[in-house]
């Protein structure tokens, strides 16, 4: 850049400090020169002439002992102990000296010590003599006040007898205060010794600001505008965003949208007869205790649907009622199927959405917040969304549910490998269990599914089969969202929610 | 789902063939719905996924499986039965209390440290998992050659007897047993609201056990010295003991064990036990075909169904079957399809895409909601996303309210988490609280449910699903949250609404409001109270509002 460029491109700022600088000014001085400036104004402009690489900002970080709140009303009239002494001569009442309560206790501790005066209690009062060495002293300044005149001085310049001072003034109440200083100093480079030296004036006709009026009366016309320094930094701006981890099931949303599924939804509060029953979990499966799900103590139980269903339900699950089946061999019970208890996994919003009745061909996917007895770490939520959904058809079987399990791996997970694994889950059969290789986490697990058992099926009159899945999609958020820890899916860390990129 | 150990060298000679670890991972633990996860030293380690067949759950089992899908074995296993001569003598009221019990003799046995730990494992496991914890099925194991038959299942008084158990060295009653010893402690519940407890004993009043709680130190101690055993196993249900059964003395069986059955004399019935008659069952090709989709010939249906260790007989396209009795997981034809397709591989199947049409669409509140979610970032608002579980202390003492029914966690992890909110505001501030010392303005939102009591709906509760939004800064205050609200209902195309000043001690008095649509309260609106704010150690102000959305659609419908 030649010269005439950077001058072109200075800001009003730069233009008004230019001419105060001097070799080594430090910035202290420099804003006592620049009368009509702030300070934030000076400190922007010097940083700007520093991008234009005008000046050196050099920084010193130095520790100053300066005075406190009381140190200041002390160095205009005096210590305590000097006040008091003053006022005591022979004999004299304590009550009538003016002086502070917490201002007398501290003074008179100081002049005993130093034996500047004899106390005695009478039964009117206490009584303070002053002694020959207090006479002494009120002539002698003391070591603490020559201190506090000095101030502000750096740490490091202090004498042996300021340490001293400072030692004991640090005891009292806000008298003297550390503070860590930048002491900012101002070194013009050698572009900026020239420019100093250039009329800036000669290159100053450039206009600042577009106004509305200039626009109005056409006044920009033949003028030129002053430059800037397109490179540079600015603050950064807070707005408000979406939430990461919501934009990305949202993304799955428009996904599964486009493969023709249709949403289903589900109350958070379901009764075991759907969480469980209805799934042909017979009532008393591990999965259904207390470690395992959580159960409610208010309320404690809801009403069931309609005869025709629960009565299908308990015939499938005592003896397979007309599926074929030898059921569970049990005494099915209502009460049992009745108990409330928060969602424990998005198969109750399947078993809801075809009690409800379908019409054939359906497809339909669920995203279900799900309750489980964890305990809240970087690997385990108390609560967490599943991704859950069917398709019934009379086209359906286990070829096509791997099929449709190889395109969710490719166009919701970007796999580029599939793999199956024989699995068990209480309502389907065959089950299945799927791993996706991903091109960057290698091998995850995606998922389970399989053909529901007919005697869930046919219990709610559905007559053709139906294959059902569920994808576990956090590790593939956690990976597009960069964080190694799931609880920043429910993030309550708004630094990063403000920051984070969206996926 | 059982996770095994299980010896390698121990597996390779039960199954008669080497076979390496990759193929084990890869391919044959495939079969047998393992999950291959890890080795150390000469110990397998093996998710068993297939909670209902108890007879995988051993190294004996896994090997005899693994023989019929590597065509070493094939068809039904075979196992050789005698009549032992011993009785079982089952006393009248065990029906009320522990009804079944089923035994069995295995002789001649080698017992082996590999032999030693599959025993206990698969005992373990079957208890734990097939037998729900002991509930279903206990299995006792004794040296039979301290034992005098006939033995007899009956039912005794808390303090009607007293036995040494295993783990300890005192006689005690099965009173002190179940106030004492641990495993007593740890499966009183199992016996606790019955008057008697049951017991097995011989003919000279030796007691084996305190089924489903503990064995007799003196006979249920199995050692290196140990020949013959004698087996038993109680529960509730016929079906269930006798699988169990099964499953344990086929492992020793398949060991060398020389097996003889026991005669279970009922007051009302007979039964001998073990049972390896093999069961039956029917299932067509057509149908067979129709859920794998495979289309396979009548011949390769034989070759996988002997491979998964089927008899098998195929006439006139139904396949007649016989399978081995200890599995009691098969309820249906569609298990056997699953066993079919595991034995074929399912990685040997080529997926097909489904050709199904159907419009897919997202559901219509869920757009709505959405609808709302995408106006507030306009107004410079950060969405959260946040837990609905909470505690009351956060719903009603912080927030200067009085108690109201909500849902409550019976088995809470924490008492952190032992609510689900009926609110959402409340969240809101405790993510201020997170976020002191963040840059300030902070405006937040979130849409997220809630549930409420409604003591006239099915799950006897509502989800609501609500806006809240807030923010703190040093000069928020109701007309900003007014503004934001304004906004986003006439958005929505809603201008006539009402507000009208309401009582909510959340809120300054005096500075919140209630809106009211078509005569419908949909949201609380306001200054959020200093004494909230203190309690939630916030020293900014923050304005807030709440707007039912559940209830707004319903209007707008």
């Amino acid at each position: 850049m030649s010269h005439e460029d950077i001058i072109s491109k200075l800001h009003p700022l730069e233009r008004k400090v230019l001419p105060l600088l001097e070799q080594g000014i430090s910035f202290d001085t420099l804003l006592a020169k620049a009368t009509s400036m702030k300070e934030i104004e000076l400190m922007r402009a010097l940083q700007w002439l520093e991008n234009k690489k005008v000046i050196d900002l050099k920084v010193d970080i130095k520790e100053v002992v300066d005075l406190d709140e009381n140190g200041k009303n002390y160095l205009a009239e005096g210590l305590p102990e000097r006040r008091l002494l003053s006022q005591v001569k022979k004999n004299t009442k304590v009550a009538d000296i003016d002086i502070t309560k917490d201002e007398l206790s501290a003074a008179l501790g100081i002049l005993r010590k130093k034996a500047a005066i004899t106390i005695e209690k009478k039964s009117e009062g206490l009584f303070l003599s002053i002694t020959p060495a207090g006479e002494k002293s009120l002539q002698k300044e003391s070591l603490e006040e020559s201190f506090l005149k000095k101030l502000p001085i750096e740490l490091k310049d202090l004498k042996d007898e300021d340490k001293f001072a400072l030692e004991s003034l640090k005891q009292r109440k806000r008298i003297i205060k550390t503070d860590i200083r930048k002491i900012r100093t101002i070194f013009l480079t050698s572009v900026g010794k020239e420019i100093i030296l250039k009329d800036l004036k000669k290159v100053s006709s450039s206009i600042d600001r577009l106004d509305p009026a200039m626009l109005q009366t056409s006044s920009w016309k033949n003028k030129s505008f002053r430059k800037f320094d397109v490179s540079i930094n600015v603050p950064k701006i807070i707005a408000g965003r979406r939430q990461p981890y919501l934009e990305f099931l949202n993304d799955i949303k428009r996904k599964l949208v486009g493969l023709g599924f249709k949403e289903m939804t589900g109350p958070l509060i379901e009764s075991e007869f759907y969480n469980f029953d209805v799934l042909f979990q017979p009532q008393n499966h591990p999965a259904r205790t207390w470690t395992d799900t959580y159960h409610l103590k208010y309320p404690t139980h809801g009403i069931l649907p309609d005869k025709k269903i629960v009565n299908a339900v308990k015939s499938a699950h005592e003896n397979g009622g007309s599926t074929g089946s030898t059921g569970w061999h049990y005494n099915w019970n209502p009460e049992i199927a009745k108990q409330l208890m928060p969602r424990a996994h998005g198969t109750a919003l399947s078993g809801r959405q075809m009690a409800k009745g379908i019409k054939i061909p359906a497809k339909y996917f669920g995203i279900a917040r799900c309750y489980r007895p964890d305990v809240l770490d970087a690997t385990h939520l108390i609560e967490f969304n599943q991704m859950e959904g069917f398709v019934a058809d009379d086209t359906i079987n286990f070829k096509t549910l791997l099929g449709m399990l190889k395109q969710f791996a490719i166009e919701i997970a970007g796999a580029t490998e599939v793999r199956f694994y024989p699995d068990y889950y209480p309502f389907t059969e065959p089950s299945v269990q799927i791993s996706a290789k991903h091109p960057k986490l290698g091998w995850i697990e995606l998922g389970g599914a399989g053909i529901f058992r007919p005697e869930l099926t046919e219990a709610l009159g559905i007559k053709v089969p139906v294959m059902a899945w569920g994808l576990g999609i956090d590790r593939l958020a956690m990976f597009k969202l960069g964080i190694n820890d799931i609880r920043y899916l429910f993030s309550s860390d708004l630094k990063w929610l403000r920051e984070v990129k969206l996926v | 789902m059982p996770k095994l150990d299980i010896s390698y060298k121990d597996l390779k000679q039960l199954f008669g063939r080497d076979i390496s670890i990759r193929e084990l991972e890869e391919e044959s633990l495939l079969f047998i719905k393992g999950e291959f996860d890890g080795i150390d030293n000469d110990t397998l380690k093996v998710d068993c996924k297939e909670t209902n067949r108890p007879d995988l759950w051993s190294t004996e089992g896994i090997a005899r499986q693994l023989k019929g899908n590597h065509g070493i074995e094939k068809g039904i296993p075979q196992f050789k039965l005698k009549p032992s001569g011993i009785k079982v003598k089952v006393e009248k009221g065990m029906e009320k209390i522990r009804p079944y019990i089923v035994a069995a003799v295995a002789r001649d046995i080698k017992i082996t440290e590999d032999l030693l730990i599959q025993m206990i494992q698969l005992q373990e496991k079957v208890c734990l998992t097939y037998g729900r914890k002991r509930r279903e099925a206990a299995i006792g194991i004794y040296d039979l050659d301290k034992l005098s038959p006939p033995i007899f299942y009956k039912a005794v008084a808390p303090d009607g007897i007293k036995f040494i158990p295993l783990e300890s060295d005192k006689l005690m009653t099965p009173r002190e047993i179940l106030q004492r010893h641990p495993k007593g402690i740890e499966y009183s519940h199992l016996l606790e609201s019955f008057q008697k407890y049951p017991i097995v004993m011989d003919s000279k009043n030796e007691v084996a056990s305190m089924p489903p709680v503990i064995n007799s130190d003196y006979t249920g101690k199995v050692t290196d010295k140990t020949k013959n055993l004698f087996i038993e196993v109680t529960g509730l249900d016929k079906g269930v003991v006798m699988t169990a059964l099964n499953v344990v003395v086929a492992a020793l069986s398949d060991r060398g064990a020389k097996l003889e059955s026991v005669e279970i004399d009922y007051p009302d019935a007979r039964v001998i036990s073990p049972n390896f008659t093999p069961k039956k069952a029917k299932i067509s090709i057509s149908y067979i075909n129709k859920i794998s989709g495979l289309n396979l010939k009548n011949s390769e249906i034989k070759i996988l169904l002997e491979k998964a260790r089927y008899n098998v007989k195929i006439t006139n396209n139904i396949v007649e079957l016989e399978y081995p009795s200890y599995r009691q997981d098969i309820m249906h034809p569609v298990d056997i399809v699953e066993d079919i397709i595991i034995a074929y591989g399912y990685n040997s199947i080529e997926p097909i895409i489904p050709e199904i049409s159907t419009v897919g669409d997202l559901d219509e509140f869920e757009v709505f909601a959405e609808k709302v979610r995408n106006l507030l970032p306009g107004v410079g608002a950060q969405e959260l996303l946040n837990f609905t579980l909470t505690n009351k202390d956060m719903l009603f003492k912080k927030m200067n309210l009085e108690e109201s029914e909500i849902v409550e966690i019976a088995n809470p992890v924490s008492a952190l988490w032992s609510s689900l909110r009926n609110w959402n505001i409340p969240s809101l501030l405790e993510f201020f609280t997170k976020n002191v010392s963040q840059e300030y303005p902070q405006q937040i939102y979130e849409v997220g449910d809630s549930v409420i009591i409604d003591q006239k709906a099915e799950t006897h509760t509502k989800t609501i699903k609500r806006l809240a939004w807030a923010e703190i800064n040093a000069d928020t205050n109701y007309t900003k949250a007014r503004q934001v609200l304004d906004y986003v209902l006439r958005s929505l195309g809603i201008s006539d609404y009402t507000v009208e000043d309401a009582e909510h001690n959340s809120f300054i008095s005096g500075r919140v409001g209630c809106v009211l649509i078509k005569g419908r309260k949909v949201a609380y609106i306001g200054e959020i109270h200093p004494q909230v704010l203190d309690n939630f150690n916030l020293k900014m102000p923050v304005s807030a509002f709440e707007l039912n959305l559940t209830d707004l659609y319903e209007i707008l419908e």
